[in-house]
């Protein structure tokens, strides 16, 4: 039983820099956790003080029942991946699944026995002889997860494990990770920079920016109903499209103008809107959720397509309405289009998103 | 015979081949072709006599039985001296602590003394009557030793300053060589409870053996000539019990005036530092490779 609960956690290196600000965070015992944000802002750092390899400046870490701030590592019964696999060089694989258990004086024949076991899971076995050098960058990962599960510790801690991979590779083993989840459920917190791996992996997805936590939800409440303007334009892929556009209100219908662009907003959006009447919002619309062609009405607008990007199961248009890009996705392959022409595009009615310029908040009724 | 650029290469390294030659393989020929010639200073006949001299210094039983295993006995004991102090003393430094940059700095100082000068100091301290040694001995109550006229005293005292100029240098490369160690197998060690004896024994001296082989050889080799602080703390003596090669090579060539014989030893000893350099050079290659 182990769940963790991050509270007011604060780290500062030196006197100016505060890379972890606040951080707030309770994970469920047997819960997997993907901690996602751009490069920099601050998710090894809270992953290494969960991990006590970093001190904290303020705040509880607790781990199960205890409170783990002035613990030193070994005593949090915890496990942890590294980006660089961080295997011991000089040690075969099977000393290398072994180190752990044998510094607890584990009986080498319990060890064999822990070693069978995760080498099964991971197909291993016949890499046991090896040195870490005499491996692939899979391997040597796949020898590091088994590292972590032969000491069957109440918490895994990953630190974008699978960056070094190839992108094949990264697919393959993402997967791995689920099914290791599935078969020995324990608590994980799990640190990336991609979003995708963060949806896939994560039962929930926990989004930082400069040091702060951004959102916490599952990955469906992240996408769907993104925290803010930043969440929404980091979460999905391709990104979502920002334009500035005006909100007009007369009498029944409501409408936002940009630039070449005037679509007409349901009624739920529409008294959320009313507020806005006449100032300037952000809109937001997910490339998945425009398509060409006359949709419903009020909802279409004219663009020039500038990039073509054949997928094979799809087509990404980059196209450009008024002074804005505007990416368009799951255009059918099949379609004949080519660069400079025109096209129509329509939003899926109740998709779109709106925020608030200046705070960035989403505008909701 | 050769185009521009060669000319210019050979015009830019000639300096130092020059030098080389003059100062380094000009003497060594000297020397090689004195030590097969009966070339005693106040009688420079230099007739041939071709390895009488190598027969002379390898059937002098002060060459086999003092000079050599004391020679063999001071390089193996002053590197590894050096090399367990200044091993300890980088894995304590390689730890941030308060004054710790001080600390460092003090490390640093008997690379900087001259080892003339360091044995001239250690030299008065141990001496039998006003050393400070003795002193504090007598003032505790406890006899003071005549530390430099007794063989085994002599070579211990030899060794320790020796140990004592060396040890900074060790401390520098290895702190260099941990620096440059990964962090992360160290933190993975951290988390998997690993104690202090088992991450030196299975972390950190596997991943600086390459390091501290390196350090060894370069420091075997030079150990093996060593001569200024003998010659300053004991001259060899007492008698020449303390005696190491290059003393012999040197008491032959400048003290009895016998070039012929001081060049045999100086290249018999050349001939052992060269087949100890070679292994020694295969082993860092196997460990290397390893
Ligand atoms: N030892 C340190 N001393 C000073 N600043 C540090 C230190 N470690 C990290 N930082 C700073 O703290 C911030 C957060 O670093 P952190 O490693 O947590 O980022 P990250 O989110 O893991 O980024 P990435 O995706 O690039 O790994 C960064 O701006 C970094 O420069
Ligand atoms: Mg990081």
């Amino acid at each position: 039983m182990a769940a963790i609960s991050l509270r007011k956690l604060n780290k500062h290196y030196g006197s100016l820099f505060h890379a972890v600000k606040d951080v707030d965070l309770e994970i469920a015992d047997k819960e997997f956790v993907a901690l996602v944000g751009p490069s920099g802002c601050g998710k090894s750092t809270t992953l290494r003080m969960i991990a006590g390899l970093e001190d904290i400046t303020s705040g509880d870490i607790r781990i199960g029942d205890r409170i783990v701030n002035d613990l030193p590592p070994r005593d949090r019964d915890i496990a942890m991946v590294f980006q660089n696999y961080a295997l011991y060089q000089h040690m075969s694989v099977y000393d290398n699944l072994a180190f752990g258990l044998r510094n607890k004086k584990t009986s080498e024949a319990e060890i064999k026995a822990a070693i069978d076991r995760a080498a099964g899971m991971l197909g291993l076995h016949e890499l046991l002889a090896r040195k870490p050098k005499q491996l692939s960058g899979g391997q040597q990962q796949r020898v590091a997860l088994g590292r972590c599960i032969v000491r069957n510790p109440e918490v895994f801690l990953f630190d974008e494990p699978l960056s070094n991979l190839d992108a094949k590779l990264r697919a393959q083993m993402r997967i791995e990770i689920k099914r290791l989840h599935a078969a020995i459920p324990t608590t994980s917190v799990f640190v990336t920079h991609d979003q995708v791996e963060a949806m896939t992996l994560g039962d929930r997805v926990v989004i930082m920016r400069d040091g702060r936590v951004q959102q916490v939800g599952t990955p469906l409440q992240v996408y769907g109903k993104p925290a803010n303007k930043f969440v929404a334009g980091f979460i999905g892929a391709p990104a979502m499209n920002f334009v500035t556009a005006t909100v007009r209100s007369d009498g029944g219908a409501t409408t936002v103008e940009a630039a070449g662009l005037k679509l007409s907003v349901g009624d739920a959006e529409a008294r959320a809107l009313g507020a806005y009447n006449g100032k300037s919002v952000i809109m937001g619309a997910r490339p998945e959720h425009l398509a060409l062609g006359e949709g419903a009405s009020g909802l279409g607008f004219d663009a020039r397509v500038e990039v073509v990007e054949q997928l094979g199961s799809e087509i990404l248009l980059e196209t450009r309405v008024g002074s804005h890009g505007i990416t368009v996705a799951r255009v059918p392959a099949e379609t004949v289009i080519a660069r400079g022409d025109q096209v129509r595009i329509s939003a899926q009615p109740g998709r779109l998103h709106f925020f608030d310029p200046d705070t960035e908040l989403p505008i909701t009724g | 015979m050769f185009g521009e650029q060669q000319r210019f290469m050979l015009f830019l390294i000639a300096p130092a081949a020059l030098l080389m030659l003059l100062f380094q393989v000009l003497p060594i020929m000297i020397g090689a072709n004195a030590s097969f010639r009966n070339w005693a200073l106040y009688n420079p006949k230099k007739t041939w006599v071709g390895l009488e001299h190598y027969y002379a210094v390898l059937s002098d039983p002060a060459f086999l039985y003092v000079v050599l295993p004391n020679t063999f006995l001071f390089m193996i004991l002053s590197v590894a001296g050096a090399l367990v102090a200044g091993l300890a003393l980088a894995l304590l430094l390689n730890r941030p602590f308060r004054g710790q940059k001080l600390v460092q700095t003090i490390l640093l100082v008997p690379l900087m003394v001259a080892p003339v000068v360091a044995a001239i100091m250690i030299r008065w301290i141990f001496n039998d009557q006003f050393g400070i040694v003795n002193v504090v001995l007598e003032a505790i109550g406890l006899e003071g030793q005549p530390w430099l006229v007794q063989r085994w005293s002599a070579f211990g005292i030899i060794l320790l300053t020796d140990i004592w100029l060396w040890t900074p240098w060790f401390t520098l490369l290895l702190l260099a060589g941990l620096q440059s160690l990964p962090k992360e197998p160290f933190e993975a060690a951290a988390i998997d409870g690993t104690t202090t004896w088992r991450v030196f024994r299975y972390l950190t001296l596997p991943m600086l053996r390459s390091v501290i082989v390196v350090c060894v050889v370069i420091r075997a080799i030079d150990a093996f000539r060593t001569f200024d602080i003998v010659w300053t703390l004991t001259g060899g003596g007492p008698g020449r019990s303390t005696e190491l090669f290059s003393l012999y090579a040197y008491v032959h060539a400048f003290l009895n005036l016998d070039l012929g014989r001081g060049s045999a030893a100086a290249i018999i000893g050349g001939l052992i530092i060269l087949v100890i350099g070679v292994a020694l050079y295969r082993l860092v290659d196997r460990i290397a490779k390893a």
